[in-house]
């Protein structure tokens, strides 16, 4: 596009105010973290300090942080794992082997998208109550494994996978499973791993469903603590609060800084193709 | 190819439909690999859960708001559809707290759909402009992939009245969280902060879709750029525009986190929102059949006002 210089100097320092509102709010998280108190005057941090990690050590009581992290991580893995697995299978299945009823089934699955996650949050609460499973990791994976949008997003990936190279596979007397787990997966790996980090994301980030799935405090997950935490303490120790929300968000830091071109990509043509 | 050759050789009747690129339905080989039974094998896993954790809740769901259903001692009974129509009857108590609810969470819908979808937009054609593409859209997208959790714990600490660094940079001490109209101006602004990078990216990437000759063929007849903007790119933009109306609108429907968290639904219950009051009746006070058809009833709200907004964006275009 043909924008003159002195336009887009004047967009860059739009662009660059807008960018500082977006992460100002992360650097006070940062300073709030080391304050004394959570006191932050101004912009720059006077004094710092490490206090507010105490309960890093494991003896603050209400905040086993170690455990929650581990619980947070189990539980986002295994259900990033079983979620990739399981929709690969079933898109394969759709996409590419076809049987009579796919389409029913195709149908149904994308229709699921539309369904508002408070409508299923009173009876999966009550389905893993009867199931007694209340309080386990099972019922905190459960709900994230069967991902709609996942199978949707590999559909389309598998729909375009080349078929000569399938072709050339069955007359070498492939079987499906071959196919699939030989094949398929490798190619559409790319779009595999972006699922997993999304799954990985919506697991670990998820508030309401642990929130109600659980109610033993070695049982939280690290997003679920952090807001226990913040109802319970009520702005008594802001500096505590601002450590544990900022240790909280690096593991997805972590994955926004690894998989930040993927998600974008991800995004950006889930938003296209619609 | 011998596959293909086969595939042809088979009698009409034979070409049943499996679905989408059928894998060599119907030959041979396609009937010595059974693909009806190995599709089924390959779906199994996934129906199972789906069944498991997403179609079972929904049809007990429903099965729940027909019961008076307590969260404590269970099913006591069927009462039919008196809660819906307690719903749509009842001026006093849940229902009542249900529709005053519904009124503050359309009113959230209202304001921030369309900053969710205009700043973006205006946002995603600047970035357009200018080298730094990743970097700018990198920054926006940021906070989209914190925890509902920590955005609103620490914008809890951030608009403290008192110690709060909004309030000691501006050297004020405005009300952010415990006063109307601050609390929901504070709410809004949290939200677009945190979700707007992802509207940014689907209007980013439909942008690029426009042809490089329309934007041209605008700069030779002179078209600055809020001319180029208004009558050219804009009309390009309606598929994203209908998936970022279309996806803001669900999301902002299904506001819980943020006034939880942040306001705890006061001042009074000004910022309670319809999630979070299904949330009160079902978890707090134990209704869980009341809070199942409040919970089908903003579903089907939802349904109709997303359905709505996408024909009147695309559905010209859909015909």
């Amino acid at each position: 596009m043909r924008v003159s210089r002195s336009m887009k100097w004047a967009v860059l320092v739009v662009l660059s105010v807008v960018v500082v509102v977006m992460l100002v709010p992360l650097l006070w998280l940062v300073m709030g973290a080391f304050s004394y108190d959570g006191t932050v005057q101004g912009v720059l941090p006077l004094k710092a300090t490490l206090a507010n990690f105490n309960f890093l050590a494991g003896t603050t009581a209400g905040i086993p942080f170690w455990r929650w992290l581990a619980n947070s991580v189990i539980v986002s893995g295994a259900a990033a794992v079983i979620a990739v697995l399981v929709d690969s299978l079933a898109a394969f299945g759709m996409a590419r082997i076809g049987f009579a009823g796919s389409r029913v089934v195709f149908a149904v699955v994308v229709s699921s998208l539309s369904i508002p996650f408070v409508a299923t949050l009173v009876p999966l609460y009550l389905e893993m109550s009867q199931l007694n499973l209340l309080n386990s990791y099972e019922a905190l994976i459960a709900p994230f494994t069967a991902s709609a949008f996942g199978v949707f997003l590999l559909y389309q990936f598998f729909r375009q996978f080349p078929r000569e190279i399938e072709e050339a596979a069955r007359v070498d007397g492939a079987g499906f499973v071959r196919i699939w787990w030989r094949l398929a997966v490798p190619i559409a790996a790319p779009a595999m791993v972006t699922l997993g980090i999304i799954t990985f994301m919506d697991a670990y980030n998820d508030f309401f469903w642990p929130l109600v799935a659980v109610s033993d405090t070695d049982m939280r997950t690290l997003t679920v603590g952090v807001a226990i935490t913040a109802i319970g303490q009520f702005s008594t120790n802001y500096g505590e609060l601002m450590a544990l929300t900022l240790l909280s968000v690096i593991p997805m830091v972590v994955v926004f800084v690894v998989a930040q071109r993927r998600l974008v990509a991800g995004i950006g043509t889930v938003g296209t193709v619609g | 190819m011998r596959v293909g050759a086969s595939t042809a050789r088979e009698p009409r009747q034979r070409q049943v439909h499996y679905g989408h690129l059928p894998l060599g339905a119907g030959s041979a080989w396609g009937r010595r690999h059974r693909q009806g039974v190995w599709g089924w094998l390959f779906v199994s896993p996934y129906l199972l859960l789906f069944l498991g954790f997403q179609a079972v809740p929904v049809g007990f769901g429903l099965f729940v708001s027909l019961h008076h259903w307590n969260g404590v001692v269970g099913n006591q009974g069927f009462i039919g559809l008196s809660q819906y129509v307690n719903l749509f009857t009842d001026r006093t108590g849940n229902a009542a707290g249900f529709w005053s609810a519904m009124e503050h969470t359309v009113l959230f819908v209202g304001i921030s759909v369309p900053f969710l979808w205009g700043v973006p937009t205006v946002l995603a054609y600047l970035i357009y402009m200018v080298p730094g593409k990743g970097f700018f859209r990198g920054a926006i997208f940021f906070p989209t992939v914190l925890s509902s959790s920590a955005i609103s714990t620490l914008w809890l600490y951030l608009l403290a009245t008192t110690g709060g660094p909004v309030n000691g940079v501006l050297g004020l001490s405005i009300p952010w969280l415990v006063e109307q109209p601050e609390a929901w101006i504070s709410i809004d602004a949290v939200t677009i902060w945190w979700t707007m990078g992802i509207a940014l990216v689907i209007m980013y990437a439909s942008l690029t879709q426009v042809p490089t000759s329309v934007l041209e063929a605008a700069a030779v007849d002179g078209a600055g750029i809020v001319r180029t903007f208004r009558s050219v790119v804009l009309p390009q933009l309606r598929g994203g525009s209908a998936v970022v109306v279309f996806v803001s609108t669900i999301a902002s429907f299904n506001l819980l986190a943020q006034p939880f968290l942040m306001t705890h639904g006061g001042p009074g219950t000004s910022t309670y929102t319809v999630s979070e009051w299904i949330y009160q009746v079902g978890f707090t006070f134990f209704h869980m059949g009341q809070a199942s058809a409040m919970a089908f009833v903003l579903g089907f709200i939802i349904a109709v006002v997303g359905f709505v907004e996408y024909r009147l964006i695309v559905g010209r275009r859909m015909g």
